[in-house]
């Protein structure tokens, strides 16, 4: 179960997401619905556009211009986008706590769950794709059987096992068990699926071994794929809630999304403080925006045609 | 399913089956040792201590104390502050591998007594019948007391000095029965602030119900008693006044608990603990309040008693030094040191003297002592209580009969096994 | 070797694939294959498949948080956990009605919502003369792609009772509501609203069967007014990733047939009814059982926010499952619960599918299926 369960869409979900998203950019035109589009049909269009974009652009302003206010100034003045007087007060308070911790604790679980899901989920989509060997499509359907149990029912037997294997509460606890993800496999399947035999063939016929051949003559070939992979193991890790709170229990394995979480929940005392909550979003968010920022850009330049299998 | 996919999924269920056999008692679990002399560890030990804090002031104080022990004995102590303490205790617990020592509450000491993961160290303190009796009962499980209460505190009546002088009420306004304080509270009910503001659940209605002669459970608490008229009348009380508006609960004022309503000002008085003490001192600090003895109710004076002891894991490999920073932690010295940092009373009887004479202005508190009542701590309540207080949140139009039998068939159920 | 009914992955490749020749890296291939799975399958049995197994066996037990649970002390309590929760009259059962209460009007809310908004998102997004689509594009995403964790904190701001959203009523005149501690059930108000009956004495036939547990006012509560928050906060946040799903789909609409659509007069509704929405079909299925699944498992948000308050209003069958478990340590029962959860859902969408699917297609594949299985047979005969 690595994918953000609170935002309700299982992993299967994003997948899908992902490809779909990829699929979007390489298609040059729309065409959908118009032909002749009278002024009237536009301006609708741009009002509703504008509406929408309002409502969704809204609660990250809030975040910002939030955390610089005081606690007074947020509770008495939640409309007004201007701080009133500015203040970096609740940053200081969130440098007091352990925030510089769960930050690097995140940091290092994401880094090492997105090349662990890269190698590992590409390594065995290509084997299920590509080669053949005893039981693979039972594999496969095991895997695809592992897509459909929801993450949820795992909480608890995910926590039994850990304790099992004495891993509870210890570093591996937090990675290991996302290190591989069925959705992963199941997309680069999908994608090595649709690149020609014949550039293996050429490899075979050169002499290279099926890893050689893998590594050095598909995997270039994969970019695409990878990139989709990269951002969903990157969005599985980081906003991962769930497991972490049933992988351990020292305060000094918090990664971020659970040491912010414990700030609603009595970590500061008594009473709700709006601009360290929002401080801390902030903070949490600011990386996330950045990875998709710099993602998106790679996207719109134009992706290898594989990724339109999806 | 094709013939190879039906063979594949067999062949890897017994697999997992087999594994799991092989693999006896895994290694993350710790049989229960169930021995009574402590465990002691060789060499210096580093303890770990769990604790739920009520803010800065509570966790230095404990650190310091901690910190203090341990250099004198050569161990290190840990001290980790809990941000879900329930859960983390339990997940503690279930993993094998807890806190050496705890925060332990009264309301859920005795489902931890009753599932063997406590170690009762009582007998073996120097001092114990220091402890008042009414908090060593509240520890003690089956015949025998478990562990050493910290601190207690009660709850009691504040009051802001400023609206009630804007009320036109004076000293000798202080309501004393039920009648006063329902008029007390209707003169200083404004538009934009309540008269009474009430934390939500038992553990705030709870001391009118003790005011009137009733209790939720029977006294060796083997049965179930809310559906009685003392327990009822006494919520009538509290649901009639809020029906008029005169009281109100935190969630209709928009604050998480009455310490909040008040010191945001959306109530002018407020029932709480010694709690409120550090509360307002640290986020309200303007803030010009009184403190004094709940009214009486019907059946004489009555308050709610909270305590929590410095529990001990049956798990912990060091029980010998643990048991030494309790004792530490328990000193007269120390407690006084504890009540200046936070605000808690001693539990030493020993101690009461000197806590009087330093914190005049805490005597409703001390007076609690007296005539207050622990919580509710039979084994297995705690989902019952919380059914309870889910059901009286939306107290102005709970059907209170429906409520209290419910409680009743509920905790029937739970007692019983 | 055939190709498994894949019935999870409407959109694997039918292509056959083509045999490989054995040339001795037959051999090779195989032991490479079994290589590169062998991590995939480690990790993957190690904590998905296994614990599965050992969350069964603890659910037939009455496991109390300490020792193994493996242990000879374990007693073995049968179905009783289950009983406890499906046909006991007791709070356990209660709660799990109720969870499931909430969930359920969760679910009908959201789903369907979401999926409106995905499509009116991806529609409007997708107009031809758009200037600056990609912007807005990435601010519907955006949402889906931040922690659930920094949304529910800037959520949980926004709808407190002097905050934002009611400021923002308060324009309009509308008083709103304390919306995260107020328990009081949608329809329950609306009715009273119209003059259905009264909030404060509902009548007696509602108020006084019981079924399961809770009587019929409770059960046509409807979701709370902090539910609703909630609602509309997941909705908000996962309309984006399936707005991409129904983009994609609208690109693969080839304007030729909008186009012939429109010579044969067909207004721009008519047009959307009756040639887009037919063609979004697929996704739109897909996108509703995503949503269910999503749904059904929700548990961040009320971790963060609500604990599942006010009045167990916002309580649902994965947090109660966490709660029993590592809160009151009753791991059987919410093994049991977890358990229960897996089947409604496979059964859920196991139905929905069923109710959705294309008839034809369904027909047309069942011929295939006859067909192959003819022809095998002739073939081993």
């Amino acid at each position: 179960m690595s994918s953000s369960v609170g935002t309700n869409v299982s992993e299967e979900g994003r997948a899908r997401g992902a490809q779909a998203q990829l699929k979007v950019s390489t298609s040059s035109d729309d065409g959908n619905l118009i032909g002749r589009s009278g002024r009237g049909r536009k301006i609708a269009v741009y009002v509703a556009l504008v509406a929408f974009a309002l409502v969704y652009i809204y609660p990250f302003i809030v975040q910002l211009s939030t955390s610089f206010k005081t606690d007074g100034d947020a509770v008495n003045n939640p409309l007004a986008l201007i701080p009133n007087p500015i203040t970096t007060e609740a940053f200081q308070r969130i440098a007091q706590t352990d925030f510089p911790l769960w930050f690097t604790n995140s940091v290092v679980v994401t880094l090492l769950v997105t090349a662990g899901r890269v190698f590992f989920n590409s390594l065995a989509g290509y084997a299920l794709a590509r080669l053949k060997f005893v039981g693979r499509d039972a594999l496969f359907t095991a895997i695809l059987a592992v897509l459909a149990v929801p993450g949820i029912v795992l909480l608890i037997p995910k926590f039994l096992v850990l304790n099992y294997l004495g891993i509870y509460n210890t570093y591996p606890a937090l990675f290991v068990p996302l290190l591989v993800d069925a959705a992963g496999v199941f997309i680069m399947k999908q994608f090595f699926e649709s690149i020609s035999p014949s550039m293996e063939e050429a490899a075979r016929l050169d002499g290279a071994g099926t890893f050689r051949t893998f590594w050095s003559v598909i995997l270039p070939m994969a970019r695409p794929a990878l990139i989709t992979l990269t951002i969903l193991s990157f969005q599985g890790s980081w906003n991962e809630l769930a497991h972490f709170i049933i992988a351990a229990n020292d305060p000094k394995l918090y990664t971020l999304t659970r040491g912010v979480a414990s700030l609603t929940s009595g970590g500061l005392g008594s009473g709700s403080q709006f601009p360290i909550t929002m401080a801390a979003a902030l903070l949490m968010t600011i990386p996330t925006a950045l990875v998709f920022i710099a993602f998106q850009r790679y996207f719109t330049q134009g992706a290898n045609a594989g990724a339109d299998k999806g | 399913m094709t013939r190879t996919t039906r063979t594949a999924t067999l062949s890897i269920a017994l697999t997992g089956a087999l594994l799991l056999t092989a693999c006896g008692g895994g290694g993350g679990f710790e049989e229960d040792s169930g021995s009574t002399a402590p465990a002691s560890a060789s060499g210096p030990v580093d303890l770990k201590m769990l604790i739920a804090s009520s803010g800065d002031a509570e966790t230095n104080a404990v650190k310091a104390a901690a910190d203090a022990w341990a250099k004198e004995s050569g161990n290190t102590v840990t001290v980790t502050v809990a941000s879900d303490m329930n859960q983390q205790l339990a997940q503690g617990f279930a993993s094998g591998s807890p806190a050496d020592v705890f925060y332990m509450d009264a309301g859920r000491f005795a489902d931890y007594a009753k599932n063997g993961s406590l170690f009762a160290y009582a007998d073996q303190l120097k001092d114990n019948n220091d402890f008042y009796e009414s908090l060593r009962q509240a520890f003690t499980y089956e015949g025998k007391q478990y562990c050493a209460p910290k601190d207690f505190s009660t709850l009691a009546l504040q009051i802001n000095t400023d609206a009630w002088s804007k009320a036109g009420l004076t000293d000798a306004d202080i309501p004393t029965t039920w009648d006063d304080l329902a008029s007390v509270a209707k003169k200083l009910t404004t538009a934009k602030q309540a008269g009474l503001g009430l934390g939500l659940g038992i553990d705030r209605v709870g001391a009118f119900v003790v005011q009137n002669g009733g209790w939720w459970l029977n006294e060796d608490g083997t049965k179930a008693t809310a559906a009685t008229p003392e327990v009822e009348e006494a919520l009538k009380y509290v649901q009639d006044n809020v029906k008029a508006g005169t009281f109100k609960f935190a969630n209709q004022l928009d604050s998480g608990w009455g310490g909040e309503a008040f010191g945001t000002q959306k109530a002018a008085m407020t029932i709480e603990g010694n709690w409120i003490k550090g509360a307002v001192k640290n986020d309200y600090p303007k803030l010009k309040y009184t403190t004094v003895e709940l009214p009486e109710g019907p059946k004489g004076k009555g308050t709610l008693q909270f305590t929590q002891c410095w529990g001990v894991a049956s798990d912990s490999k060091a029980q010998a030094q643990a048991i030494d920073l309790v004792e530490a932690l328990t000193s007269v010295e120390q407690q006084m040191a504890f009540a200046d940092a936070f605000g808690v009373m001693p539990s030493r009887q020993s101690a009461a003297d000197q806590y009087k004479a330093k914190f005049p202005e805490d005597a409703p508190f001390i007076a609690g002592g007296d005539y207050g009542h622990g919580p509710v701590n039979a084994p297995g309540m705690e989902q019952v209580v919380g059914d309870l207080n889910s059901k009286l949140e939306g107290f102005g139009n709970a059907n209170l009969p429906q409520v209290l039998e419910g409680f009743d068939t509920n905790a029937g159920a739970v007692l019983t096994q | 070797m055939s190709t498994t009914d894949t019935a999870e992955a409407p959109g694997t490749s039918r292509a056959p694939r083509r045999r490989r020749g054995g040339k001795g890296s037959g051999q090779r291939q195989s032991v490479a294959g079994w290589l590169f799975v062998t991590p995939v399958l480690v990790v993957l049995g190690l904590f998905l498949v296994i614990p599965i197994f050992m969350a069964l066996w603890v659910s037939f037990t009455n496991w109390n948080g300490r020792g193994s649970p493996f242990s000879s002390q374990v007693n073995l309590v049968g179905a009783q956990n289950y009983t406890a929760l499906l046909t006991q009259e007791g709070l356990s059962r209660q709660d799990f009605m109720i969870s499931l209460r909430n969930t359920f009007y969760y679910v009908i809310g959201v789903v369907p919502l979401q999926t409106i908004l995905a499509i009116s998102l991806a529609v409007i997004v997708n107009q031809k003369f758009l200037k600056g689509r990609s912007f807005f594009r990435t601010s519907f995403y955006f949402p889906s792609v931040v922690s659930s964790v920094a949304i529910s904190l800037v959520f949980l701001y926004l709808f407190t009772g002097t905050g934002a959203v009611n400021q923002f009523l308060g324009i309009f005149g509308i008083d709103g509501p304390t919306w995260f501690s107020d328990p009081r059930g949608l329809i329950h108000m609306i009715g009273g609203g119209i003059g259905l009956w009264s909030t404060d004495a509902p009548p007696d036939f509602l108020a006084n069967t019981q079924i399961m547990n809770l009587s019929l006012w409770e059960w046509l509560s409807g979701p709370s007014v902090a539910m609703s928050a909630i609602m509309l906060q997941v909705i908000w946040t996962t309309a984006g990733t399936f707005m991409l799903m129904f983009i994609a789909a609208l690109q693969d609409l080839p304007t030729e047939v909008e186009e012939a659509a429109t010579v044969d007069g067909a207004n721009a509704w008519q047009r959307f009814r009756n040639v887009t929405v037919p063609h979004l079909r697929p996704t739109i299925l897909l996108v509703i059982t995503l949503g269910v699944i999503g749904t059904w498992q929700v548990f961040d948000q009320m971790y963060v926010m609500t604990q599942g308050g006010p009045a167990k209003t916002t309580l649902t069958p994965a947090y109660l499952s966490y709660t029993a478990a590592f809160r009151q340590q009753q791991w059987g029962q919410g093994a049991a619960m977890a358990f229960l959860l897996f089947i409604l859902i496979f059964v859920l969408t196991s139905f929905q599918r069923f109710v959705l699917r294309d008839k034809d297609d369904a027909k047309q594949k069942k011929a295939e299926r006859k067909q192959r299985r003819a022809a095998k047979k002739k073939v081993t005969a």
